[in-house]
């Protein structure tokens, strides 16, 4: 089947299969292999991408679904201030040892910034419930994604 | 030992919380897995697997359309069976063979393979083979597994143990009077041990170099590469493996799998690359399972809380092989002489057992076998405080071995090198207000939920060199680490080792060490691992291992490196060799200095620039043994507080303390990831993962809706002590510590469950200690207390 | 861990989308996909052809009349989350919805495949069972309306008939009784072990508790339900015995351990609605 979607910003049309997923499209089709699977069902968060804007599951959403829809990947967020900001924050607070998490983790965290503004640890804490990450004990990721979005209510002019 | 004089503060690199060089490439999305590998024209392989627990394999039918992408173990011939497990004469050896072609002893083991132009088309492939099997009654449990009539799974041997054997220290019959003996039946289950990245392979046949190329998501490439050469029956220096960015590997990377030698043996008769990636649910039924430990105990004690000896039987339930190099046993033995904790006991009787059942093989998992032994002893500990009325600490307090008795060997003949247990001990408590605790618990909860606090002490056994392999048996001997440093013609360095880093930070720490031995910026080096054509010999990166005997390596070759750099230095600035130094980036000599560039680029593409009779080049090689082979120790305190509801079972971790010694550090913030990652696994151990099995073999944990693992929601903020007690025989004083964060939660928040129930009768004595098992302890208790 | 072939149709409007079922009967709505294409990536199930139906806007309305509220089958998780028809309920559905899965799935997860999936553990089933909300059904041949408690068959199994599509839920507009909910589970986001939802009644309405984590779908539970109806100040005691008794008839060859945590869950539930009355 013929899909035309745009990704990272750039409309692109491909032949993919009906039951391909998001992400075997990201990863397979686009060659765009920052989104990784940890599952493959949808229960892990490895593989977030935002799907007009929002969070979704990017192995348990076909991808002719996303017809005319927007999709970004954590490839598309590296010119991304607020996005860099998080990764600053990522770094300095050792939110990250295997890395195989983070692309999920940080698609997660814009947008639970997005939508809380200065959400406290608890409120993260629960937000994450869902992403796994078997190496960190999530201590560095849940402080990064607070202060990162401390930092940015912090700068009016920001996002 | 400390490093050598001539390192100023500027250039103290060992110790700080550099943030982590490999972090870029992750945030960016830019990182190399092994499935983001890209190769023209390669293939998806998928697996026909075993749907059946035990049972003979009649036929395998390969439907004619598919025949020529559908592979068995005739097919890939000629292949090798290759041994693990320890080599002694009382061990029984079953070689996993890479697809099954005999017998299928556990549901997922691999039986046929089938490659598709994607893993979907590989799967449709699968399904059309079809696999008959006489199925035979299977063996589900490690006790039962040993009892007369039990069906046998290896016909040839002559029941289903893969070796039985006693560890005895002094003697246990002196002490059966004891007044106080206390017997308990615990049990640890099993589980997998899930890195986030599944396994994954891809392997091609490089015609110009004339070798085989394997990726795979191991946590040592080395090891792998021989072991492939004996499976394939293939020189070793016509095979290269790489590790490329590996996504955790918790011990669950580090043996041989079927799946390795299945795609090697398949690239070398099809003319394309193949690729398998590992899926979730193979993980969780066919990949390296862990834990699974039956123990039946009695402690020997006086009145006062000491303890006199232990004594006992210990089931390791191994699943149906030995995985390929070091098998079982070492799960076994180590459980064994990892008992007596870090107590003073000296009598110790305990017959093993490493049972063949049929279930995945187990493996090494973050902490081997000693979670299981700390939570066995650490649990005895409690009921023994329970049985005589007092604090769980004092009894603690009682036994254990004090800084005036080390170094000093215990009951299970390790050698616990230094540090101050009782001192922890001391500050874990503080750290808790145990007296303002007990306050709390003797009001109440608001919302009739129990208080427990629970403590647990661990040693944790790291950096063990030649002889300590050896004394194990083991097949293939880490007894050395290796590292080559390599100063480039501008100043800049590589540094290639054979360890792997998959999430540990060494590109990061090995470049502090290097950096402090050279005066040189940590940025200027770059750490090269997880490639045989790259990296010299090394074993990868496990038991606690890498930062003693992969920093030992680094700062020995910095140390050789950094001499030449001072010959040269001295004759350039034409002064005495005994007046320079090396620091920030250039070698001085007073006022006077020159630039670590000037001398790379003399001694890579200017050799008339060199001293007479010094040879050209910056490259250095050593290996690095650490002169303690026993190893040294790391230990710790964990204090656990939760909440825990008496009807539902649910559990919440309201604080965790960790006090911990692990010598110097070389880079803290490093150092506490580990420990909290650690400590995570730890919770999901003690609370959540488990794969039961089912009467006939069936595994009932096959996604993650039925794993449970912990997440931020689960795993609470942590508090963090260091004692720093610098180990004495090693470079710079460190211990390794990657697993002891593991070792400790089940026994403290078992510890902690116990405390909430305590003199209900409610026990705390298998994990994962899920909310169904905690209902039901408590529930059990009342109902006994009712009959009574 | 990839699906089986399939064939994929996308449907514009609901009069398109019965046309495509009515016509073939090999074929499978898509609502969010947030359970369906698990399974259907594990292959415990299979589909000859998907209908996607997300881009159907008019089953993604809530409307609120005076006399009760319209919830469209393809209205997320999320935006239930967010507030949608918080007003209606004193807050219940947004509660129900805050605690489904995680906020990755809630996007996509529809109110609609919740129900029509009726997994036994599932959180929609329960809580609009105790809401007595009323499934509307269209087909080629029209659009009927089935009371919750009877569209609800069994586990995996709805009233649903082939050619159907739920459009979405009627819900009669209560006067703000208390509400309440109690939900055990073996980690946040996990498919609950015990679930209830208690509705009290009010000027007339009769008192609703629904349970979920039985081995069937959502089940009523009418006797504690009455009791509370006869007697709103019965006492524990009392509350436990009905309790119990349903739970006998809501889950057979329940383990103890479900029924404590049954009973917990409707205790907690019946608690937390009287408080919130009070
Ligand atoms: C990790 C994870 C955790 C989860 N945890 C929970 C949980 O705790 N509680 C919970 O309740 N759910 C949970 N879910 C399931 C989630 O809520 C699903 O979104 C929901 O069950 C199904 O909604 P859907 O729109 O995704 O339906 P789909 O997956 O698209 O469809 C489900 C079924 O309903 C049918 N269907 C869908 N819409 C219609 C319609 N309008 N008319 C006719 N048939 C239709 C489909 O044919 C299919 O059979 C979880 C899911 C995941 C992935
Ligand atoms: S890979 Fe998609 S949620 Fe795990
Ligand atoms: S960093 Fe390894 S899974 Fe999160």
């Amino acid at each position: 089947m013929e899909l035309t979607l745009t990704i990272n910003g750039k409309t692109e049309t491909l032949s993919v299969d009906a039951r391909d997923s998001l992400s075997d499209v990201i990863r397979e089709k686009l060659n765009l292999t920052g989104t990784h699977v940890g599952c493959d069902h949808g229960a892990c968060g490895a593989c977030t991408v935002h799907l007009d804007g929002i969070p979704v599951r990017s192995c348990i959403v076909l991808a002719v679904r996303c017809e005319g829809s927007e999709v970004r990947t954590i490839e598309g967020t590296r010119g991304d201030d607020a996005m860099n900001v998080i990764r600053r924050h990522f770094h300095e607070k050792h939110a990250l040892q295997c890395g195989f998490c983070t692309p999920g983790m940080l698609m997660m965290a814009s947008d639970i910034i997005r939508r809380y503004g200065r959400p406290d640890e608890k409120q993260v804490r629960s937000e994450l419930s869902g992403q796994i990450c078997r190496c960190t004990g999530y201590m560095g990721i849940v402080a990064a994604i607070v202060a990162a979005a401390d930092e940015l209510a912090g700068e009016p002019a920001a996002g | 030992m400390a490093s050598e004089e001539s390192v100023s503060t500027a250039d103290q690199w060992v110790g700080k919380s550099v943030p982590r060089k490999e972090d870029k490439r992750h945030l960016a999305g830019a990182s190399n897995f092994v499935a983001d590998i890209r190769l023209p024209r390669m293939a998806d392989v998928a697996f026909v697997r075993s749907p059946t627990a035990h049972g003979r394999i009649s036929s395998i039918e390969k439907p004619e359309e598919h025949a020529d992408r559908i592979f068995l173990l005739t097919d890939l011939q000629p292949l090798h069976p290759i041994s693990g497990g320890p080599e002694m004469a009382t061990f029984r050896n079953a070689a996993y063979p890479p697809l099954a072609d005999e017998k299928v002893l556990f549901v997922g083991q691999a039986v046929a393979m089938c490659i598709g132009c994607s893993r979907a088309v590989a799967e449709d492939i699968a399904e059309t083979v079809f696999v008959d099997i006489e199925e035979l009654e299977s063996v589900m449990d490690a006790v039962g597994a040993l009892e007369d009539g039990a069906p046998k799974l290896h016909e040839e041997w002559p029941d289903n143990s893969f070796v039985d054997a006693t560890i005895s220290e002094g003697d246990i019959a002196s002490v059966a009077d004891a007044p106080v003996k206390i017997r308990r039946r615990l049990k640890m289950n099993r589980q997998a041990t899930n890195p986030l990245e599944t396994r994954g392979v891809v392997a091609y046949f490089d015609h110009r170099l004339d070798e085989l190329v394997v990726y795979t998501s191991s946590q040592g490439p080395h090891v792998m590469r021989h072991g492939l050469s004996l499976a394939l029956g293939m020189a070793e220096h016509r095979i290269r493996v790489v590790a490329p960015d590996v996504g955790g590997g918790f011990g669950g990377k580090n043996r041989l799998m079927p799946e390795e030698i299945a795609l090697a043996a398949l690239a070398l008769k099809v003319d394309h690359p193949v690729r398998w990636i590992e899926d979730r649910n193979e993980h969780l039924t066919a990949s390296v399972h862990a834990r699974e430990h039956h123990y039946d105990l009695t402690l020997y004690a006086r009145e006062d809380g000491e303890v006199l000896g232990i004594e006992g039987t210990v089931h390791v339930d191994a699943g149906a092989y030995a995985l390929w190099p070091s098998g079982p046993f070492m799960e076994t033995s180590m459980a064994a002489r990892n008992l007596p904790g870090s107590y003073r006991v000296r009598h110790l009787q305990i017959e093993t057992h490493t049972s063949a059942t049929n279930k995945p093989p187990i493996g090494p998992y973050r902490g081997v076998a000693r979670p299981g032994a700390c939570f066995a002893i650490e649990r005895m500990i409690d009921e023994l405080a329970d049985e005589l009325g007092l604090e769980p600490v004092e009894v603690r307090r009682r036994n254990l071995v004090g800084p005036e008795l080390m170094p000093y060997r215990t009951a299970g003949g390790l050698r616990l090198d230094n540090g101050d247990y009782p001192q922890a001990l001391s500050q874990a408590l503080g750290m808790v207000d145990l007296p303002a605790l007990r306050e709390r618990q003797h009001r109440g909860e608001p919302d009739g939920r129990k208080l427990g606090i629970g403590f647990a002490i661990y040693t944790e056994q790291s950096g063990h060199g030649t002889a300590e392999w050896v004394k194990r048996k083991s097949r293939v001997v880490p007894g050395f680490e290796t590292a080559t440093i390599r100063m480039l013609p501008d100043g800049t360095v590589h540094l290639l080792v054979g360890i792997q880093s998959h999430g540990q930070g060494l590109e990061t720490s090995l470049a502090q060490i290097a950096a402090q031995e050279l005066g040189l910026d940590p940025s200027a080096i770059l750490v090269r691992h997880g490639d045989t054509a790259l990296s010299p010999q090394g074993f990868g990166t496990f038991a606690s291992r890498s930062i003693v005997f992969s920093g030992g390596a680094v700062a020995k070759a910095s140390r050789a490196l950094a001499r030449k750099i001072k010959s040269i230095g001295a004759h350039l600035l034409q002064v005495p060799l005994d007046q320079v130094i090396v620091r920030g980036g250039a070698v001085h000599c007073g006022g006077a200095n020159v630039a670590m560039k000037e001398i790379a680029r003399a001694a890579n593409i200017r050799p008339e620039m060199l001293p007479a009779g010094l040879g050209p080049g910056l490259d250095v090689t050593e290996t690095y043994e650490p002169p303690e082979s026993g190893g040294v120790f790391s230990y710790g305190v964990h204090a656990v507080t939760l909440l825990v509801h008496p009807v539902t079972g649910v559990t919440e971790i309201i604080d965790y303390v960790v006090v911990e010694d692990c010598g110097t550090l070389v880079n803290p913030m490093i150092v506490d990831g580990q420990i909290i990652g650690g400590v995570a696994q730890g919770i999901g151990t003690a609370l959540y993962e488990e794969i039961p099995y089912s009467e006939n073999g069936q595994p009932l944990a096959t996604t993650f809706g039925d794993y449970m693992m912990p997440c931020a929601s689960e795993i609470p903020a942590f508090r963090i002590k260091h004692r720093v007690t610098p180990a004495e025989s090693t470079e710079f004083g460190v211990k390794g510590m990657g697993e002891g964060g593991a070792i400790a939660p089940p026994a403290a928040i078992a510890n902690a469950l116990n405390d909430a129930f305590r003199g209900s009768g409610a026990k705390f004595l298998e994990t994962p200690m899920t909310p169904r098992r905690v209902s039901d302890a408590v529930a059990g208790a009342r109902a006994g207390e009712q009959a009574a | 861990m990839k699906p089986a072939s399939f064939d994929y149709v996308r449907a514009t409007t609901l009069e398109e989308a019965v046309g495509v079922l009515a016509a073939d009967d090999g074929v499978t709505v898509i609502a969010g996909g947030q359970s369906l294409l698990p399974m259907l990536n594990l292959r415990v199930t299979a589909a000859e052809t998907l209908l996607d139906i997300t881009r159907l806007e008019e089953l993604k309305a809530v409307r609120e009349t005076g006399e009760q509220v319209f919830i469209g089958a393809l209205v997320t998780h999320a935006s239930i989350e967010d507030g949608i028809a918080r007003e209606a309920f004193g807050g219940l559905l947004q509660r129900v919805a805050s605690k489904i899965a995680y906020r990755a799935v809630r996007n996509l997860g529809t109110v609609g495949g919740s129900v029509v999936l009726s997994d036994p553990s599932a959180d929609w089933p329960a809580c609009l069972l105790a809401l007595d909300a009323t499934a509307v059904l269209a087909s080629a041949s029209g659009q009927r309306r089935v009371a919750l408690s009877e569209f609800l068959v069994d586990a995996y199994e709805t009233a649903l008939e082939p050619g159907e599509i739920l459009t979405g839920f009627e819900i009669s507009r209560r006067n703000a009784g208390g509400w309440g909910v109690g939900k055990v589970a073996r980690k946040s986001g996990a498919f609950a072990d015990s679930l209830a939802v208690a509705v009290l009644g009010r000027a007339g309405q009769a008192t609703r508790i629904a349970l979920s984590g039985t081995a069937s779908c959502a089940q009523p539970m009418a006797r504690v339900a009455a009791l509370l109806d006869e007697e709103p100040g019965a006492q524990a005691e009392q509350l436990a015995r009905a309790i119990r008794a349903d739970i006998t008839d809501a889950h057979e060859e329940a383990t103890p351990y479900q029924e404590r945590c049954h009973l917990h869950t409707v205790m907690s539930a019946i608690t937390e609605a009287r408080q919130s009355w009070s």
